[in-house]
């Protein structure tokens, strides 16, 4: 939901909840390079919650306008291309022959519905919105590479895997940044810029290769910066049904735990279920054999693939979507599972950070490809562990390494531009991992430098097309189709306007490793996100606001009592002051972690 | 607190295996029973951290068989506490188990601890807490009596109704025979009288208990009360009868001579039933909540499933239905509502004060919770010893009756966020003192059994000692300013609204270390502001003091933004149409108040018009947080800081 206002700083309001200033109706905000395909009147907007509002529709190659003078005060509804995931036409009941209906179902949990008189239009509804929110599929380019807007800052500048491995302290004696990687020739589907041990020749790491699915070798994801112990990502090793054996992929994984000499053991994670993990060996896929690999303890973590997720989120839809099932709200909720796989998620991930916090053991994460349940697992360990990552900086940056650039497929799991959806490729994974940081800022509401609504900003632009942040399934496509110069970066938006998204209780626990409470108690359903299309869910009272009065005027205070101080003690000099006030400069939100 | 009036029992090398809050490791100590509390000493001479539990907290001890360790005991407590210790000895584990036995089950009101609990004050402290909620302050406060509502001494010396106050208020016109006839026509001669006067639009609530109707019986009196209950609400021309039980409960009771208005003999009245489940019901459901709450890592399942199965979250949502419902009749209709259950003095006290707490921003406070608790619960002759179980007996007395108030309260505060003066913990530090009988303010079941034994004179005042530790119980973002214009509060009951009160039924969880606390951060702010502000003030003083010349700064002024009907829209998913989501009728432009406003000054006597302007005032003053605009700010500097 993307409303394209100009606030007072000259930049757009981008966002869901954007505040967004009355135009005339009869003029369509436009984002640079965004133009209008066609203006349908007398469109019907049949809202779930209040019945038929009659307007106009504006079709641009971004977005669906509609907006209604009906009401007392306007009524404008937005919805993106990029959000749609198919188009379905519908009965629209005692509206008269020439009627048709059109239910747009989007991805993020809504499917606004509206009804349109065939013989005003003279082009065909339907076939115009789907060029546009099907581009790829017709041709035409995403709007990403159409939109020219100007940002004072780059966010594509955000990341830069050399200097994120130097925060980390590498190189250092075992870990080399390794240029292997740099023409995508080892795997096509990591990043050019790898760390991998020092000791091992270019050699073994092609065999290494060899042995893992899509080549996706074990490397170096994150470091401790005292045990030494690593955090290492990769895929199913090609074990097979005869059992095979790999000694040079051995070799590296005894080499990776050599390389912290706080602990004598490795620790796997396969974040499958033990049965899945078994019938990937008869499709020459499979899992490491703790009697090949010495010291090695293999962990299963039972999570589900990616279509037990894809229909975990549909089932929620029915139950938040258009109605909220009432009578039965938590076993409907119960009934989706997507609380319990939430939950397994945040379980595996404490289990690795506590594996490499307290057991001071190198731990090696993988699913079968390693781009999916890994890159969740990866980056809520790393969340949990690094407290650099719980900045807005610091969380762009996560994601760039650990989703992007280890090429979680964005592609094929949103289906950006693709009118095909039904393929099976897809799966909410990345709404999945938000969700777990948001359930992590609920239990640390001090922890973290961004707010609900970045959270929500990052989900909206998975969707909208509008950036080139989550475009493409790797980052060899991604240098293929020179995304960083003809698009432009979602944190060039975010970065222009922080404040907006800053937790106004942030205090930065440096070197505190923060594992959420897993229990089902303790988890919530994310309405503020999931159900926010339905107007009963929106809180009562902005309390965001509160918070900000009461800091704005401690602050206020502040200013004020040192100033008079400096100006007593200008007038005191000559008689000499006994009093000199101190006062704290702010309070920390006590915890422990 | 010293140990001391220790008596007989003491063991050592006991192992307090599990408290749910504190550490986690089990500590090695010493176990006391004392006349009034069981107590466990830590050996570690560092800490020796102290466990003290009333035995009047304790709901059940149980004994499990020995092992060759020794033998465990297990405390539950009313305040859903468990508590375990390992006893070395089996003797001393039995000898322990029935002493506390007996001691958990007093026989007798002297037994209680409240009659030797003695706080360092005199008597006239003493008296003096007891004075501390003055509940004819409060009537004064809304407005009666007035040419309305009058008080009757027809309930002195409790000769009309032994569970009533004596101090009454009943409609200016009727008349002692229409009292009496009436109370004789009631259950329990809980006959229609006050509980809430609205002075904005005139109408009352007012309780009483079930009448004696049966299937065709009827009362001319008790026709005439509430017909005058109506009378007293210039305007209108019907009352709303409310009874709070489901209608077939409403209905059997009439096979035994009891039942419901019949709105055939009764003209002018308005028969609304609500379906709060009765005692028994709440008794078990507040059970399965309970051992939800104690669950070791449930399942997502297990959870989800047995919030649902308890029922505990919709019987709330009925008891707030019941408030709504009530609020709404009275400030949105202008209509008077008469609220009844069986006896009146459960359901009918939940449904009253829950609406009373909507209505009036009063009762949100520290102060005024205490005041409604007080008026609708203490005076009204809710039946606390039976139902917190005080003394031993009938177990299916027993029921969480005002624990499901609090709780309402708390899931108000949580839709709520900044119209309650207090916070969590004022709701279970009252949750606790009902159970403890450590003071003598819930002892008895009502007014009369009071007096006879006389408390005031043998124990103290629980509201004096709550109120002194109110820095603790208050709520930081609690909008004073705004408060009073906050008016009504327009709940959402819908199902997905109420969540399980983790901070009452989830102790087990407590034992991990404490999450932050925004709240907590907050009071910290505000502390630390209202400490600038004294700072600002002597830097003041003393440069003017310097100089010679005051120096005057206008108050610090928060910008704050203009509300906006489209902002609501977040990019419009649905016309602005709906007004939920709308919590106070402000004056913005908000029709949904349609009571028609009446003119005070022919109505109510002289000495109230103050009150009433201060009143009209804040109607038309405020609007909700985001629409106030800053004191003396301007509206354009305001739209840039956005």
């Amino acid at each position: 939901m993307v409303s394209k206002r100009l606030n007072p700083r000259n930049l757009p309001a981008l966002r869901y909840g954007a505040q967004v200033k009355m135009y005339q109706v009869n003029q369509v905000p436009l984002l640079p390079g965004e133009t209008i395909q066609t203006t349908v009147k007398d469109v019907m907007y049949v809202c779930p919650f209040s019945g038929l509002v009659n307007g106009t529709l504006t079709i641009t190659d971004y977005k669906l306008y509609f907006s209604s003078v009906e009401k007392e005060s306007p009524f404008i509804l937005d919805i993106n291309m990029g959000v749609i995931s198919r188009l379905e036409s519908i009965s629209v009941p005692n509206q008269g022959e020439n009627t048709k209906g059109l239910e747009l179902v989007c991805k993020d949990m809504r499917s606004p519905r509206f009804a349109y008189k065939t013989e005003e239009s003279q082009v065909d509804v339907v076939e115009v919105i789907s060029r546009h929110a099907f581009p790829l599929s017709h041709n035409l380019p995403l709007f990403a590479f159409l939109y020219k807007d100007q940002f004072p800052v780059d966010g594509w500048k955000v990341y830069d895997p050399t200097a994120e491995y130097r925060r980390q302290g590498l190189p250092n004696e075992s870990w080399t940044i390794s240029k292997i990687n740099s023409t995508y020739e080892l795997c096509d589907t990591y990043p050019s810029v790898l760390v991998i041990p020092t000791n091992i020749t270019d050699e073994d790491i092609r065999r290494v290769a060899v042995f893992r699915a899509k080549h996706r070798i074990p490397v170096l994801s994150w470091i401790h910066p005292e045990s030494q112990a690593t955090i290492v990502r990769c895929s199913q090793p090609l074990v097979g049904p005869s059992d095979r054996r790999c000694k040079e992929d051995e070799r590296l994984l005894q080499i990776i735990m050599d390389a912290n000499a706080q602990s004598h053991k490795l620790t796997i994670f396969d974040a499958r279920q033990s049965s899945v993990a078994v019938t990937n060996k008869a499709k020459d896929g499979g899992y490491e054999s703790e009697s090949f690999y010495p010291n090695v303890e293999l962990n299963f973590l039972d999570i589900p693939n990616i279509h037990v997720m894809r229909e975990s989120l549909r089932k929620m839809k029915e139950v938040v979507y258009p109605t909220i099932n009432e009578a039965h709200w938590h076993s409907a909720i119960d009934q989706t599972h997507w609380l319990e796989y939430i939950r397994l998620l945040l379980a595996g991930a404490a289990k690795i950070a506590d594996k490499l916090e307290s057991g001071k053991t190198s731990v090696v994460v993988h699913c079968s490809d390693g781009w999916d349940r890994t890159s969740q697992l990866t980056s809520l360990a790393m969340l949990m562990l690094d407290s650099y990552y719980r900045t807005l900086r610091g969380f762009q940056v996560l994601v760039e390494k650990e989703w992007i650039s280890f090429g979680h497929k964005f592609s094929a799991r949103v289906g950006h531009g693709d009118e095909n959806h039904a393929n099976s490729e897809r799966s909410p994974l990345f709404v999945q991992f938000i969700d777990c940081v948001w359930q992590m800022t609920r239990q640390f509401p001090a922890a973290f430098e961004f707010n609900e609504l970045f959270l929500i900003t990052v989900l909206d632009h998975l969707y909208s097309c509008l950036f080139g942040t989550f475009l493409y399934n790797s980052e060899q496509e991604r240098v293929v189709h020179e995304v960083q110069t003809k698009t432009i970066s979602l944190w060039s938006y975010i970065n222009s306007q922080l404040e907006e998204f800053t937790n106004p209780f942030y205090v930065d626990y440096e070197n505190h490793v923060l594992y959420p409470l897993v229990s089902s108690r303790h988890l919530e359903l994310w309405t503020s996100f999931y159900a926010r299309w339905n107007p009963r869910m929106r809180p009562q009272v902005p309390v965001h606001q509160t918070l900000k009065e009461l800091l704005f005027l401690r602050a206020e205070l502040q200013r004020r009592v040192e100033e008079l101080q400096r100006e007593t003690t200008s007038h005191s000099l000559s008689s000499g002051s006994e009093h000199s006030p101190t006062h704290p400069t702010g309070t920390a939100l006590h915890t422990t972690v | 607190m010293p140990i001391r009036n220790k008596i007989g029992e003491m063991v050592e090398n006991v192992r307090l295996l599990e408290r749910s809050c504190g550490q986690r490791k089990p500590s090695v100590g010493t176990l006391y029973l004392s006349a009034t509390h069981t107590i466990f000493v830590e050996n570690n001479p560092e800490t020796r951290k102290e466990t003290w539990v009333p035995h009047s907290m304790v709901s059940g001890v149980e004994r499990l068989p020995p092992s060759p360790t020794g033998s465990q005991l297990i405390l539950r407590c009313k305040d859903f506490r468990v508590i375990l210790v390992l006893i070395p000895q089996e003797r001393d584990c039995v000898d322990i188990h029935a002493s506390l036995a007996r001691l958990s089950r007093p026989e007798k009101y002297s037994e209680l601890y409240c009659l030797s609990f003695n706080p360092n004050v005199n008597k006239e402290q003493r008296e003096e807490s007891w004075a501390f909620v003055d509940l004819a302050a409060d009537y004064r406060r809304m407005g009666v009596p007035n040419n309305l509502w009058v008080t009757t001494a027809a309930n002195s010396e409790y000769r009309v109704c032994d569970t009533y106050p004596s101090e009454l208020f009943v409609p200016k016109s009727a008349t002692p025979a229409v009292i009496v006839g009436s109370s004789r026509f009631r259950s329990r001669g809980r006959f229609p009288v006050l509980s809430y006067f609205h002075q904005d639009t005139l109408a009352a609530v007012c309780r009483c208990s079930q009448p004696l109707s049966g299937f065709s019986g009827r009362c001319q009196e008790d026709e005439m009360m509430l017909q005058a209950v109506m009378k007293s609400n210039p305007g209108s021309d019907y009352i709303y009868v409310v009874d709070t039980r489901p209608k077939l409960n409403a209905m059997a009771n009439r096979a035994a001579g009891k039942g419901y208005e019949n709105e055939d003999h009764y003209t002018n009245i308005k028969l609304q039933f609500i379906g709060i489940e009765n005692i028994h019901v709440m008794r078990s459901s507040q059970q399965k909540i309970v051992d939800v709450g104690e669950m070791r890592s449930p399942s997502m399942t297990d959870f989800l499933f047995g919030l649902e199965n308890s029922g505990w979250l919709k019987h709330i949502k009925a008891i707030l239905d019941a408030g709504v419902f009530i609020a709404r009749a009275v400030a949105d209709e202008g209509i008077s509502v008469l609220v009844h259950c069986s006896d009146g003095w459960d359901r009918t006290a939940q449904a009253c004060s829950v609406a009373s707490l909507l209505l009036d921003p009063y009762y949100r406070t520290i102060r005024g919770l205490m005041v409604l608790i007080e008026r609708d619960w203490v005076s009204f002759g809710h039946k606390f010893s039976h139902r917190y179980a005080h003394l031993d007996g009938d177990p299916k007395e027993v029921s969480p009756v005002l624990d499901q108030f609090l709780e309402c309260a708390w899931q108000l505060s949580e839709q709520f966020p900044c119209a309650f003066e207090f916070n969590e913990r004022f709701l279970i530090a009252v949750h606790s003192h009902i159970y403890s009988c450590q003071y003598g303010t819930f002892l008895g079941n009502c007014e009369k059994e009071r007096r006879d034994l006389r408390l005031r004179e043998h124990s103290h005042s629980v509201w004096p000692q709550l109120w002194k530790e109110r820095s603790q119980f208050t709520n930081p973002l609690y909008q004073t300013d705004l408060s009073p214009s906050q008016g009504v509060l327009r709940p959402n009951t819908s199902p997905y609204c109420f969540k399980l009160w983790k901070g009452l039924y989830n102790h087990t969880e407590k034992s991990m270390p404490p999450r932050q606390s925004p709240a907590d951060f907050l009071s910290t702010v505000r502390e630390e502001s209202k400490q600038l502000e004294e700072e600002l003030t002597n830097q003041q003083e003393r440069l003017t003091a310097l100089t010679g010349k005051p120096i005057t700064w206008e108050k610090v002024a928060v910008p704050r933004r203009r509300r906006r009907t489209d902002c609501q829209k977040h990019g419009g998913p649905d016309p602005p149409a709906t007004t939920h989501g709308r919590l106070i009728s402000g004056p913005d432009g908000q029709t949904d108040r349609k009571a028609p406003r009446k003119d005070p000054a022919l109505t109510l006597p002289l000495r109230d018009t103050d009150d009433f302007s201060a009143c009209s005032d804040l109607e038309s003053g405020v609007a909700d947080l985001s629409s106030r605009s800053s004191s003396g700010g301007d509206d354009n500097k305001e739209a840039e800081l956005e």
